[in-house]
């Protein structure tokens, strides 16, 4: 097949893909007619296209697949769409059980509340609803508490490719060194 | 007014551990070496002056002041050195609480601005009906635990009991309700949970008939379809039925 076919079917895919676009699914799309091109490359061609001739989106590689985004500029435009003005944003206690969760996963509440020190019901709740984590299993302990992990959504909402492109977490030392820097 | 103040104050911290934190900046203490009756004192006027403390974390705090006390009185009593062992500063505990906690509210800063910057880009939704869908029922196909639990709630909650006053042992097990289901799977394909719900006289009954699709969903005996949260819960066979 040729690039630009190819080019047709994977702009087309995107179009209707409900979740990141892999390279596995690609060539399952494909079915019999093989492509000896990796999607990668397809992707490469069209994100060039789209940048000469001046789109309002681009593909971006995300949790392990590609889907299309608007280009950040249009976003004034696209509020109007949604009735909420702008995206709802987490809080502060969303934030640090999700930092918890997409550290140390799997977790359990339990792991959670005796780092932050705050029972961490609500947030959790509000995390599930969001769809940002989802419950994996059990632990296998006593009283088999759920697990939690970060799902595809939570990679898509920090727009990570997985959740190893997470910057390391830091250690204490430099967090402190900075503070001391910070007083001088 | 001034009561007001200090509840607003202790409502910007997310819990103790982060008040702690705060005062260990604001005093510029050594958090290796915290002065532990000072910090008790801080701690216990903030929380005192804050008396409407929000429900759910105010118990939080309380414990966090009894943790401060109890340190604060094993560091005047007398050391008795027995031997060679080291003797663990009470303190410990609580520093490395401390520490690990702030590795998190730190990152916390890395998620605010990754949120940040990936909030002006919107993802191309398609349309959630399709033609390929079996029936337009089930668009959900991926059914998540948790979502099988709200929908449970939801459901159970609009079931009324009859209100008959019969007074009799019902004896329903786990692996009736298995093979119940079983029977009906063999002569429909597919069942309706509301459905289901209909049938039956008793919360009971309706419980452990839920707990036997759980138990067959993990034995992959059924599969269990939603089109959207709350709505039913559509049940038909799985990979291993009749297995």
């Amino acid at each position: 097949m040729e690039i630009n076919e190819l080019k047709q079917i994977v702009e087309a895919l995107l179009i209707a893909t409900p979740e990141p676009l892999t390279e596995t699914r690609f060539h399952t799309c494909l079915g019999d007619s093989v492509s000896k091109i990796p999607l990668q490359e397809v992707i490469r061609e069209l994100t060039t296209d789209y940048e000469q001739s001046g789109r309002a989106f681009f593909i971006k590689e995300v949790a392990g697949g590609y889907q299309i985004v608007t280009n950040g500029e249009f976003e004034p435009y696209i509020k109007g769409l949604f009735s909420k003005s702008g995206k709802l944003r987490l809080s502060q206690a969303a934030l640090e059980t999700l930092a918890i969760v997409s550290y140390k996963q799997p977790v359990t509440r339990n792991d959670i509340e005796s780092i932050r020190g705050v029972s961490s019901d609500s947030s959790l709740r509000t995390l599930l609803d969001r769809k940002l984590l989802e419950i994996r299993g059990r632990e296998d302990g006593p009283g088999r508490a759920l697990l939690y992990r970060t799902s595809t959504e939570f990679l898509q909402y920090f727009g990570l490719n997985s959740v190893k492109d997470l910057p390391r977490l830091r250690e204490v030392e430099d967090i402190l060194a900075e503070d001391d820097q910070e007083l001088v | 007014m001034k009561n007001q103040l200090h509840r607003i104050d202790l409502e910007m911290f997310e819990g103790p551990l982060d008040l702690l934190l705060f005062l260990i900046k604001r005093d510029e203490l050594n958090i290796y070496d915290i002065p532990i009756a000072k910090i008790t004192k801080d701690f216990l006027e903030f929380v005192n002056l804050a008396k409407e403390l929000r429900l759910h974390s105010a118990g939080d705090f309380v414990l966090m002041a009894a943790t401060l006390m109890k340190i604060k009185a094993r560091m005047l009593l007398p050391i008795e050195a027995d031997g060679d062992d080291e003797i663990e500063d009470p303190r410990t505990e609580l520093m490395n609480m401390l520490l690990e906690y702030k590795r998190y509210k730190e990152a916390t800063t890395t998620f605010s601005e990754m949120e940040r910057s990936e909030r002006p880009h919107y993802y191309h939704i398609p349309a959630t009906w399709s033609p390929h869908q079996e029936d337009n029922t089930a668009i959900l196909e991926d059914v998540k635990l948790y979502d099988i639990m709200l929908t449970f709630q939801y459901l159970i909650k609009n079931y009324e009991e009859p209100a008959t006053h019969s007074v009799a042992v019902e004896e329903v097990t786990l692996s009736e309700q298995v093979g119940f289901l079983s029977g009906l799977l063999q002569a429909n394909a597919k069942l309706s949970f509301a459905g289901l719900l209909e049938k039956f006289e008793s919360r009971l009954v309706v419980v452990v008939t839920f707990l036997a699709i759980l138990e067959m969903l993990r034995n992959r005996q059924v599969k269990v379809k939603q089109s959207k949260l709350f709505d039913d819960l559509l049940i038909s066979r799985g990979s291993t039925f009749g297995n």
